[in-house]
């Protein structure tokens, strides 16, 4: 199976991250079945709210408002300096687990830190270690359980709260939202997180629009320390590799 | 038993989650472990200077496998991980005779935790596969495990580098959840 990716293939954001449910999911942290049983089916649907209506706010953003969101955002609703712990993506990889196949993967070289001039230009370019395009054969959205792997480093400074939400958009349809809280995480840290699903089946007629419409199948990847949103990630995808 | 077999065993009802931690010190083969019940490659290890996660989602049911580094420097930000946890797996390298003592302290402060009390504890006595390896009788007299009464415990002798023992280790897993769940 065909992979690659362009534009910064450091900015590793989790393809495909799981829950097959979408919008009207409420937020589930790390565990706990017998201490904190939450039914989120019962949670009433997130007031819509829009990429503009969230840039008006002039504050942080906040989980809740970004699981309102309705369609992918044209642009990142933070700035890459928000990112006050030195949190990197390092590496990510999908596999197959059928097979034990990995059918993507990406790493950052280590000590791969912008050089002063690419710190300058940084500005002109507002994706910059944070966009990744995906290109895959049409066999991946045939695919029954996948793992999707990202790991991360963090800075000096101890992390509370670290919390990821991800969706995922074809045409503005929400196609699956992920969320996953961290928790805390150790001062200069190197993690992992997997989430191994089952690929949600998708019906045909959409699987050839999918395939059809390369990179109209997008994600938004937002990561949150005590509520504040500190990043968002990008990402586009193909699915017609190799036609 | 791979992960997605072992969340279909837990009787839980959709929305739930079942959490399981993975302690214990450095090289006793936690991440191996880990790996091996997520049917990967387990042939590139290095120490785990963080945590390592596998969540796995299916038809509504969440499992979540917390590993987090065993080093001596790390330990002390182990309990940040404690709540909300359904099952302890703590792990020891069956072979390392001199680590006995200081793997038997973890455990025991780990078993008067708050945070962890009545938590169903499994001791894997892992790395069976080498020759030195103390058998599982030897190392539970070791740890006084017979002494535990506030909570119901296992030890299970296994190998996570060829994953015998694990499926076994795993069954009372499930068997312990499911029964607390009752």
């Amino acid at each position: 199976m065909n992979s690659q990716s362009s534009r910064n293939e450091t900015a590793a954001t989790a393809v495909n991250g799981s829950d097959s449910a979408a919008a009207s999911r409420d937020h589930k942290s790390g565990g706990g079945v017998l201490k904190r049983l939450k039914s989120r089916r019962n949670q009433v649907d997130r007031r819509p709210v829009t990429e503009e209506e969230l840039r008006a706010l002039g504050r942080d953003i906040t989980p809740d408002e970004v699981l309102g969101l309705r369609a992918v955002a044209r642009d990142y609703l933070c700035k890459l300096e928000d990112n006050i712990y030195n949190i990197d993506f390092t590496r990510f990889k999908i596999r197959d687990l059928e097979t034990g196949t990995v059918l993507f993967e990406i790493a950052k070289p280590p000590h791969c830190d912008l050089d002063e001039e690419d710190d300058e230009n940084r500005d002109a370019d507002t994706s910059a270690g944070r966009f990744v395009r995906y290109q895959f054969t049409p066999a991946f959205l045939k695919l029954r359980t996948v793992g999707a792997t990202v790991e991360f480093t963090v800075g000096d400074q101890p992390v509370t709260n670290f919390r990821m939400i991800e969706r995922h958009y074809f045409q503005d349809r929400l196609l699956k939202s992920f969320d996953f809280d961290f928790g805390f995480c150790i001062p200069n840290s190197r993690n992992t997180c997997e989430h191994i699903y089952e690929f949600p089946q998708l019906p045909e007629d959409l699987i050839r629009l999918m395939i059809e419409h390369p990179y109209e199948t997008r994600s938004d990847s937002f990561y949150f320390v005590d509520n504040k949103l500190i990043m968002h990630n990008k990402a586009d995808y193909a699915y017609n590799g190799g036609q | 038993m791979g992960l997605l077999s072992i969340l279909r065993k837990l009787k839980s009802t959709p929305d739930q989650e079942v959490r399981i931690l993975l302690l214990g010190l450095d090289n006793g083969g936690k991440t191996t472990l880990l790996k091996q019940l997520a049917s990967e490659d387990i042939t590139h290890i290095t120490p785990t200077q963080g945590f390592n996660i596998k969540s796995v989602q299916s038809q509504g049911f969440k499992l979540n496998v917390w590993d987090i580094g065993g080093q001596r420097k790390i330990r002390p930000y182990w309990r940040n991980y404690f709540e909300n946890t359904d099952v302890l797996i703590y792990v020891i390298d069956s072979a390392d005779r001199k680590r006995f003592e200081e793997t038997g302290q973890e455990l025991a402060e780990l078993l008067d935790e708050e945070k962890l009390s009545g938590v169903p504890v499994l001791v894997f006595a892992n790395k069976q596969d080498l020759l030195t390896a103390a058998p599982a009788s030897e190392i539970a007299e070791g740890l006084n495990l017979h002494t535990i009464r506030d909570r119901v415990w296992q030890i299970q002798s296994c190998s996570a580098l060829t994953g015998e023992g694990v499926q076994d280790g795993m069954n009372w897993v499930c068997k312990s959840v499911n029964a607390k769940r009752k």
